[in-house]
């Protein structure tokens, strides 16, 4: 009796206990990602009458707008630099920095230091190193004697390589220490039990770490995927999109419909797409992260 | 004694490649300083990126920091920081109690739907934010950039915070109750200090995710008094875009205040964020 008393009473303190997180999350993100999904119904400048034009704004998108399937594909395409490169590298460097060595702290820590730069500062420093004239890229080719100038940010062909070799610099820090964690969890003595049966480094690797490493990779390309479709910052502060929207991502898209033209609809449509392509990564994740509990 | 050459061979061979990347690593902030320290007559006589200027021109740093607003941005991010680093964690942690030490129904239930927040795209939140904050009035406010900051860093802190409250024994639960203590003081005095570690993690990575961020801050903030860095050297390359050396001492100078707190934190970066993942 007593105890069936406590757990009813338990119930209404834990609400009291979740109610400020609940309230604050549900303004923030819940009502706004439906308030957003109801704006995109409609045609509106931000301040004047609203239109209501039903599914017209995704039909638009989907139909006839190419800059919207251009900033589809280069948001795939920036999907599959960060799992094979991104990852690839990042791995690298864990490896590398697991290893018993003097300085080991330091180079971790080195390593890592990009990721505490704010991304917007990033993408600045790096425009600076893109200047054709005065840049380090241009100048160091010059220094050593190689005629390979470039216009790197500002040629169509190359921006979005080079935008994402900028995010590169600061993006391996995270995957990199969750790697290293991961390493430091796999127990020596398997490791040194497949030395002694002979396999080699090479094969250690990739028959034994890799495959104890799953839940690692799991995590990562969860968190590289969500950041690739949510990629801003560094675009944005880098060339805006441009030249000629070669590096046109949906979230500039958005920003420039929105705050630009004052496609108030029309850009917070491109937003729901977002959210929509954003949930096929997270239900499967969010499920395996459930069930693991 | 051909195993010795051998492991030195490895150890030299790991210690150049490391040095190589790190050479690599250090382009960007060598451009920034190197170029932070020449003046606009510097780069009119042509002088090129690797070579040193006669006098270093230190009034690249006096003009960011006077004509460049760049104190008053710091301020701004500064507050917003300090507001929202502890009332958010507090915030968390109270969810992250109720989900790993009381008995609620739908345990499982609420905590994934507390995590898709770390999944969605500020993006979605922009527009009705800006619609809702202009009715009431917070743009350009404080109190309106740290809520929404709140809001989205709710989804990451329970999802650390319940992971280490889950590692700490149920036992010292039973004890604290046998001593008469309520769940308020389970919670304040007893949870709260055993979860340190964790904190400590969470207010670092907290603290700069909220002083980088630049979206939402660029959306809700546009009067330049009010501007947090990251708008703000952004309203640097608006209004000095060609003056090299001046706009570079000014993301130098911004970057300090980071670099400082990572050094004295370092060890926390990287331990303490793989120790938060592997709980």
């Amino acid at each position: 009796m007593k105890k069936n008393k406590n757990i009813v009473k338990t119930e209404k303190s834990a609400w009291l206990f979740m109610l400020p997180a609940a309230i604050i999350y549900l303004s923030v993100i819940v009502i706004p990602v439906f308030y957003s999904l109801y704006i995109s119904l409609f045609k509106w400048n931000g301040i004047g009458e609203m239109t209501f034009v039903g599914l017209d704004n995704y039909l638009n998108l989907f139909s006839g707008d190419a800059t919207f399937r251009t900033a589809i594909i280069n948001n795939l395409i920036w999907i599959v630099l960060t799992i094979v490169v991104t990852m690839t590298v990042s791995l690298g460097f864990a490896v590398i920095l697991n290893k018993q060595f003097r300085g080991r702290t330091f180079f971790r820590g080195f390593f890592y230091f990009p990721c505490v730069i704010a991304p917007i500062a990033v993408a600045i420093i790096w425009r600076w190193i893109y200047n054709p004239n005065m840049g380090f890229i241009n100048q160091f080719f010059e220094a050593i004697g190689i005629d390979f100038s470039q216009q790197w940010i500002s040629n169509p062909d190359t921006s979005l390589y080079a935008v994402f070799i900028a995010a590169l610099w600061q993006a391996i820090g995270q995957p990199m220490i969750l790697f290293l964690a991961g390493l430091q969890a796999i127990s020596p003595d398997v490791l040194e039990a497949a030395t002694i049966d002979g396999a080699s480094g090479v094969k250690r690797f990739f028959y034994i770490t890799i495959p104890l490493l799953k839940d690692t990779f799991v995590i990562v390309i969860a968190t590289l995927i969500t950041a690739a479709l949510k990629v801003y910052d560094v675009v944005q502060g880098l060339t805006g999109g441009g030249p000629n929207d070669a590096t046109q991502m949906l979230s500039t898209y958005m920003y420039s419909q929105v705050f630009q033209y004052n496609n108030v609809g029309y850009g917070t449509a491109v937003a729901c797409i977002m959210v929509i392509m954003m949930m096929v990564v997270i239900v499967p994740y969010v499920s395996f992260t459930a069930k693991e509990d | 004694m051909e195993g010795k050459t051998k492991k030195i061979a490895k150890k030299i061979a790991l210690y150049v490649i490391l040095i190589l990347l790190a050479v690599i690593w250090v382009v960007p902030m060598f451009t920034l300083v190197a170029t932070a320290i020449k003046s606009q007559s510097d780069f009119y006589s042509g002088i090129g990126l690797f070579e040193l200027p006669d006098n270093i021109a230190w009034d690249n740093f006096i003009n960011a920091i006077t004509q460049g607003r760049l104190l008053t941005y710091m301020k701004n991010d500064l507050i917003v920081s300090c507001l929202k680093v502890p009332l958010g964690i507090f915030v968390e942690a109270l969810a992250a109690f109720a989900l790993t030490r009381l008995k609620v129904k739908h345990k499982t239930g609420i905590f994934v739907f507390f995590l898709i927040g770390m999944m969605l795209p500020m993006q979605t939140a922009l527009v009705p934010i800006n619609v809702i904050y202009s009715k009431l009035g917070l743009l350009n406010t404080y109190f309106g950039l740290f809520y929404v900051y709140i809001g989205f860093g709710i989804s990451f802190g329970i999802l650390i915070l319940r992971g280490f409250f889950n590692g700490i024994p149920k036992d010292i639960d039973e004890a604290a109750y046998i001593d008469g203590c309520n769940k308020w003081q389970l919670f304040y005095k007893i949870i709260l200090p055993v979860a340190k570690p964790a904190i400590a993690t969470l207010v670092i990575t907290d603290f700069l995710s909220t002083w980088n961020e630049y979206l939402l801050a660029s959306v809700i903030i546009n009067d330049n008094t009010m501007k947090t860095v990251p708008v703000g050297i952004m309203t640097f390359v608006g209004e000095h875009g060609t003056d090299y050396g001046y706009l570079c001492a000014g993301v130098l100078l911004s970057v300090i205040p980071v670099l400082i707190v990572y050094l004295i934190f370092q060890r926390h970066f990287v331990e303490g964020m793989a120790g938060a993942v592997k709980s």
